[in-house]
């Protein structure tokens, strides 16, 4: 009498847990990736072989009692389980987004664009830093080299705390990894005083230098309506292309305001009187430009990594160095294509 | 002596190499020689830039074709069985001298993000990974050629195809390790360079395409048992795929993440 499988061989557990239904997920993904259908965004075309390679996997634990045995590749598979759930849980958590910062003053939870996920809580309002200044290195040719960029903030304790950030070194607070940008540039500082009234301060954020060196201009809305151009003059060559340079203020400058039919060419410390109020010019300082990321599956997203190479590489190590020669490890001698990796 | 004379010699070394259809210990000797002028030459050019090769086309190519010599010298030692098809190898090599002496060897400039020990890191198990692949498709190509009545002579020496599967096999597999942990690594390098740690750019796209490519070959081989010739062409297929991921993407992305350190 002939004893019943455990798992029928038509059944849906044979089907989902199949090896050969894992290779056509696996060539699905693959060619997702490739070929990316219309240049759509690939996390959502993507999200359904990796659900079903999920599947796939819990069907094909349940199926196979050999793959529970090999505990090295169980762990390798269970781990790249783990990494596909914390990464769906962390983009629901993550915040991603961009901000620019004027030496000197604190960051005030603003972003320029920001993408969260559905359960993010913005925590950004409670990130109370600032930046004081930076240098950054140029190579002749204008060819970028390291950023260094003081910061200060206080740390859980109350406890002023200073720091270097820039490049690949970020400023971690709270789980956010503020990262410097290339996005950098001067940013004049402008008060205008009202004849009747409170003063209003503002910094003018500049475009981007040295992208955009030829038209250091911007508009700033004053409170009644009107908008004020300014525009940087200065003679210096500020990063000279020709030898070793490093991003620096300038020393002589004038900022060139113009509002309606009034123009002037202002040093630091002087004012343009305006019908209604005077715009002081209170001196040029820099900005800077940064991507702040939050993500709190990020570390057990390394080790769910981490962990699958490691086992992997056990795996493969024990069943190559088990003392078999080459010659005897021929695929007919194997039981269960799924377990052999 | 500057990097050029000692690249030149390493250079004439390994086409030198071709010499193994006929005579293995020669082709073992010039791989062997070849390797140590190539090492010569970048630790040269190391001294006098101040930096790795990390940056120009010249230094990208140089470091692969050097990298990919080390292993495979070290495999030709270690694997009796791979001596016979080190020819095999030989058509990439060339292929890679002729690119690099055709690439500019002037300066390259050094990124600030490159100022990390991931640097190396992310190189070191990168180049790894496709050492071991081309090892892998080395061996898994003897089977396909050796059914060629001309080259047939080349591998009499060679063990026979099971014996050449199990090995290509084997160096897959731990490729296929060493490319998890090279996208690992460059994932970590890029959560702090970039703030994200994969954005689905082309270099990121094709990287992990052909991480999952090898995953389906090695699934593959004990779910659907390919006679070794077929194993052999899909090997083949895997290193096509990280080839142009190495040494294509970076003229087709303008991304800043070109890779192909």
């Amino acid at each position: 009498m002939s004893q019943r499988p455990a798992t029928p061989r038509h059944g849906l557990l044979w089907h989902t847990g199949s090896p050969r239904t894992t290779l056509a997920l696996l060539a699905l993904l693959g060619g997702l990736v490739l070929l990316r259908p219309g240049g759509w965004p690939l996390a959502l075309p993507l999200a359904l072989p990796l659900a079903a390679l999920v599947v796939n996997l819990l069907a094909a634990l349940l199926r196979h009692p050999a793959f529970r045995r090999q505990v090295p590749l169980l762990v390798a598979h269970l781990a790249l389980l783990a990494l596909v759930v914390g990464v769906a849980l962390g983009r629901l958590l993550a915040l991603d987004g961009h901000f620019e910062l004027t030496q000197g003053l604190p960051f005030d939870g603003q972003l320029i664009d920001r993408q969260a996920g559905a359960l993010h809580v913005d925590r950004l309002q409670q990130l109370a830093f600032r930046h004081d200044g930076f240098e950054i290195d140029y190579a002749p040719g204008r060819k970028r080299g390291a950023t260094r960029n003081p910061v200060t903030w206080v740390d859980e304790d109350g406890q002023p705390r200073t720091a270097v950030i820039g490049d690949h070194r970020p400023l971690v607070l709270q789980g956010h990894r503020i990262t410097t940008s290339p996005n950098k540039g001067f940013a004049p500082l402008l008060r205008w005083q009202p004849t009747v009234g409170t003063p209003v301060r503002g910094a003018v954020h500049l475009p981007s230098f040295p992208v955009h060196e030829l038209r250091q201009s911007r508009e700033w809305q004053l409170p009644d309506g009107r908008s004020a151009w300014v525009l940087l003059q200065t003679d210096e060559t500020l990063i000279d292309p020709a030898r070793a340079s490093r991003f620096a203020l300038p020393a002589q400058h004038r900022l060139v305001v113009r509002v309606d039919d009034q123009r002037a060419e202002l040093a630091p410390g002087e004012a343009l009187v305006l019908p209604g109020g005077t715009l002081v010019y209170e001196g040029l300082r820099t900005w800077m430009g940064y991507r702040v990321a939050y993500d709190p599956t990020l570390p057990w997203l390394l080790a769910a990594a981490l962990l699958s190479a490691l086992a992997l590489g056990v795996h493969y190590l024990r069943k190559f160095w088990s003392g078999r020669p080459a010659t005897v490890a021929a695929p007919a001698a194997r039981t269960v294509g799924v377990v052999d990796g | 002596m500057d990097e050029t004379w000692w690249l030149r010699g390493a250079l004439g070394l390994y086409a030198a190499t071709a010499a193994g259809v006929r005579a293995p210990r020669l082709a073992g000797a010039a791989l062997t020689a070849a390797v140590a002028l190539h090492t010569a030459a970048l630790a040269s050019r190391w001294a006098a830039h101040g930096h790795g090769p990390f940056t120009t086309m010249h230094e990208i190519l140089s470091s692969s074709l050097w990298s990919l010599a080390l292993v495979v010298c070290l495999a030709w030692w270690a694997v009796r069985a791979l001596r016979p098809a080190l020819v095999v190898v030989v058509p990439v090599w060339l292929l890679l001298a002729a690119w690099l002496l055709l690439a500019d060897n002037g300066r390259g400039h050094l990124p600030p993000t490159y100022a990390t020990p991931l640097l190396y890191l992310h190189t070191v198990v990168g180049k790894l990974f496709l050492g071991l692949l081309l090892v892998a498709v080395a061996l898994g190509a003897v089977p396909l050629l050796r059914r060629w009545p001309r080259a047939a002579a080349w591998f009499h020496a060679a063990p026979a195809d099971r014996v050449l599967d199990e090995l290509a096999h084997r160096f897959a597999a731990f490729a296929f390790v060493a490319e998890t942990l090279m996208l690992i690594v460059g994932a970590v390098w890029a959560q702090d360079a970039w703030g994200r740690y994969w954005a689905w750019d082309p270099l990121e796209s094709w990287a992990f395409a052909t991480w999952v490519a090898l995953a389906w070959v090695l699934h593959a081989r004990g779910t659907l048992r390919p006679t070794p010739v077929r194993h052999g062409l899909w090997l083949a297929g895997v290193f096509v795929l990280a080839f142009l991921t190495f040494f294509g993407v970076p003229f087709l992305s303008t991304t800043p993440h070109q890779g192909a350190v």
